[in-house]
């Protein structure tokens, strides 16, 4: 038998907020979380500029997670307060906790090099970094689980996800069909990012995906703009508790909205671009429609992967034409990544709240600085401020590096 | 607690039709398995890098592995870590053992492929010349140089050699699979999660057929310095012996017993039960044992065990062992002979007991009890 899933709880840690509420509030008023970086001396590098989240207090985590005081790695703290606000946010007790389960979502490790030292060669290195214990070259992307796991159970199951761009995504999807196929009753969902590291946008910046209008970094990230130049890093997370219907009922727990639908694929095309024509991104919506037993003409709404660089922009376009049908120019298109920047991993986390967000408020946010609408990309963006949404369904899309591709489906909750 | 699969009706039942290893002792599937029962070993002292800063002296390596007797365009292979590369021949040797590799019975789009990666690989050789580049006068990483000289000696693609999900991207690109996907990381327990992740693919329609597996390289030098610095090296300095780092990858073909028996597939194994459990700290019998209870009473001609040479972690198998009253099964300890493949042991775990199960005629039990916290456990009978 399968059960209906919903939403109790959300938490966001992001270059728009430090939490769900500011993070959400900036959203709907169309404020710019990117600036110019602070975190590291950028000046000899192409790009600088990035969305750095607020509201980092690893101290006030402490009390939550003692683990976290002296936790090196961003991306751990990010989650660790998004997850935490998420958790009180539902207010599941401890019991609820400790057979729940955790999906968690990163990218990328981060090598902090620039506490390696002089490398004359590849044994002086690791001399040098052998010598140095409290270096740490590499954090296990499973640490964030790992320490929400310590000190809170979720004996469930402990699941760290990494495809890409598309793993905030699929591990909200993940949890959805566990728990919907009765492997349990609670699962916390999210993901957490940063890259805002030299190696992380040094690296990015080679592969020639990112804006560089260092001199307007508010403008820079520009989805479906014809003068789109790329997209920008930025750095959160986001966490969604989940619950089956009987569970969040019995506890008489407040429910935001109800996840419908799930789909991936892959493109299977190149490592470094996406399909042109959105064939894989396609596919994932058709999945994610299929499985939640809806048509094109049921989806109301779409929060778009909208990176702003010229080729995504262009396949998503294309690939909502196709799976939708007439219904992809008759209904709304977000991109929250024209505030946040992109935030790797945790994009499609946070997009997923706020698409649970639009349903729960009935508010779409804008993308902002679509200014100058692409001949291509002639879907109906909603520019101009935040729009009144009043429908019942809201797709949201993420596609990774190398052509993972994920979708998911949201629907208002009806009792 | 992770639900067992159990008393599945034959038809519904998941089978592995295709199996595909990289491994340090060798690329047969059959040929590997003889070896290990034969008592062979590839460890050996490091070959590429001083091992004198670590405490483990030893790897095992792969020795000779040729990229271009498995993929076929030599652009994809520049754009490969190591790990993708592995992963890359594993997949289409399990793919080619299904009989799926030429003759395709499913639409791209109806393969799932699921996959797990180990810590990445940063390639030592690339970050050398970037630290140099990007040092002062005084020995100090410069991050003015850094962004004026150090990246520019780096490859411009070096973000997508790290990046987790990159080598199951590549093995998509190269098989051409387009179905559902999802990328796990970075220890065995997440190895055996792809593994169930494919399974559950099959049982819900989102694939007809999942090719799962893992991929891993811990033989260089930055590997071993994670593994020392996260504590995993800490039995070599208290006992003189511990888990020795490996190189691999493993790939499994899943179907329904019903879809491989229609197209004439080969069965090696049937998947008969899996269950999971979570560890918080350090190995714990109890819970092994656990792990173990849920797949219900264990009738085992053969057991694959997850022991790697670990006194703690090999005590606590063990003791989870013999608390289940085996009736003196053949139990191999794989890493013993070709390392640990962290990532990549869960499948290569579970494609052994597979091919012994079909050998004994009898069930194998394979254990997947490593470092973090999944630990789990499958079940192979004969087909």
């Amino acid at each position: 038998m399968n059960h209906r899933v919903v939403i109790t709880g959300i938490g966001m840690c992001s270059p728009v907020g430090g939490d769900a509420r500011e993070s959400w509030q900036n959203l709907l008023d169309g404020r710019s979380g990117i600036g110019p970086i602070t975190l590291f001396d950028t000046r000899t590098m192409a790009v600088r500029i990035g969305g750095e989240a607020k509201g980092l207090d690893p101290a006030r985590l402490a009390g939550d997670f003692p683990g976290a005081l002296h936790e090196p790695d961003r991306k751990v703290l990010f989650g660790l307060t998004a997850a935490g606000e998420a958790i009180r946010d539902a207010a599941l007790d401890a019991d609820a906790l400790r057979t729940a389960w955790v999906f968690v979502g990163v990218s990328l490790e981060s090598f902090p090099l620039e506490q390696a030292g002089m490398a004359a060669d590849m044994d002086d290195l690791i001399e040098s970094l052998a010598a140095k214990q409290n270096v740490r070259l590499q954090t296990p992307l499973d640490r964030l689980a790992q320490i929400m796991g310590a000190q809170l159970g979720f004996n469930g199951g402990q699941i760290t996800n990494c495809s890409a761009c598309a793993a905030g995504t699929q591990v909200v999807g993940e949890a959805f069909r566990r728990l919907r196929a009765g492997h349990g009753e609670v699962a916390v969902s999210g993901a957490a990012d940063s890259v805002l590291n030299p190696l992380g946008l040094g690296g990015f910046s080679l592969l020639g995906i990112l804006s560089t209008e260092n001199d307007r970094p508010q403008h820079a990230c520009r989805p479906f703009d014809a003068t789109r130049q790329g997209t920008v890093l930025g750095e959160g997370a986001a966490f969604l508790v989940m619950e089956t219907l009987p569970h969040a009922r019995h506890r008489g727990a407040r429910i935001y909205a109800e996840v419908l639908g799930y789909g991936t694929s892959l493109d299977a095309y190149r490592a470094t671009d996406p399909e042109p024509a959105g064939k894989g991104a396609v596919r994932s919506m058709r999945r994610a429609l299929a499985d939640a037993g809806l048509q094109p003409d049921d989806v109301d709404a779409v929060n778009a992967h909208g990176t702003g660089t010229p080729k995504n922009d262009i396949a998503e376009t294309c690939a909502l034409k196709e799976a939708l049908g007439a219904r992809a120019h008759g209904i709304p298109v977000t991109a929250n990544k024209s505030m946040t920047g992109h935030l790797i991993a945790a994009s499609g986390a946070l997009e997923a709240a706020a698409s649970v967000m639009s349903l729960h408020t009935g508010w779409m946010p804008p993308t902002i600085h679509l200014d100058h609408p692409d001949p291509q990309c002639d879907l109906d963006y909603v520019t101009a401020g935040r729009r009144v949404f009043d429908g019942n369904v809201v797709l949201s899309n993420s596609f990774g590096f190398g052509g993972q591709n994920a979708t998911l489906i949201f629907g208002k909750y009806h009792a | 607690m992770s639900p067992a699969c159990s008393n599945k009706p034959w038809n519904d039942a998941v089978v592995i039709t295709g199996i595909g290893m990289v491994t340090p002792l060798g690329c047969d599937a059959v040929g590997v398995l003889d070896r290990i029962q034969a008592g062979a070993s590839a460890i050996a002292p490091t070959r590429n890098f001083d091992a004198r800063p670590f405490a483990c002296p030893v790897c095992a390596e792969i020795g000779d592995f040729r990229p271009h007797d498995f993929i076929a365009e030599a652009k994809l292979i520049r754009l490969m870590s190591r790990d993708a590369q592995l992963a890359a021949a594993a997949a289409h040797l399990a793919l080619q053992d299904a009989g799926l590799d030429s003759d395709r019975f499913y639409a791209p789009g109806e393969i799932g492929l699921y996959g797990a990666t180990g810590l990445a690989g940063l390639p030592v050789r690339e970050i050398v010349p970037l630290l140099k580049a990007s040092t002062d006068a005084h020995g100090r990483f410069d991050l003015v140089k850094f962004g004026d000289a150090g990246l520019r000696a780096v490859s411009p693609i070096l973000s997508f050699k790290i990046l987790g999900n990159m080598p199951v991207c590549l093995v998509s690109i190269c098989e051409n699979i387009q179905g559902p996907s999802a990328v796990y990381t970075p220890w065995e327990g997440h190895g055996a999660r792809a593994i169930e992740a494919g399974i559950l693919a099959l049982q819900e329609g989102d694939a007809r057929c999942a090719l799962v597996g893992a991929c891993d390289v811990k033989t260089h030098e930055l590997a071993f310095l994670a593994l020392e610095q996260l504590g995993l090296f800490q039995s070599w300095s208290d006992a003189g012996t511990g888990l020795i780092p490996g190189e691999g990858a493993v790939f499994l073909v899943l179907e329904t017993a019903a879809t491989a028996r229609s197209r004439g597939a080969r069965i090696h194994a049937h998947l008969a039960g899996w269950n999971f459990q979570c560890q918080q700290g350090s190995p714990q019998a109890s819970l092994l044992e656990s792990v173990l209870h849920a797949l219900g009473p264990l009738i085992v001609g053969a057991v694959i065990a997850a022991a790697n040479s670990d006194p703690a972690r090999d005590d606590a198998e063990a003791a989870a062992l013999a608390r289940m009253d085996l009736a003196d099964p053949l139990v191999l300890s794989p890493k013993k002979h070709l390392g640990d493949l962290f990532a990549a042991a869960a499948p290569l775990q579970v494609a052994l007991a597979a091919l012994l199960a079909g050998q004994l005629g009898q069930p194998v039990l394979a254990n997947c009890f490593g470092h973090g916290t999944e630990q789990a456990a499958f079940l192979l009978e004969p087909p």
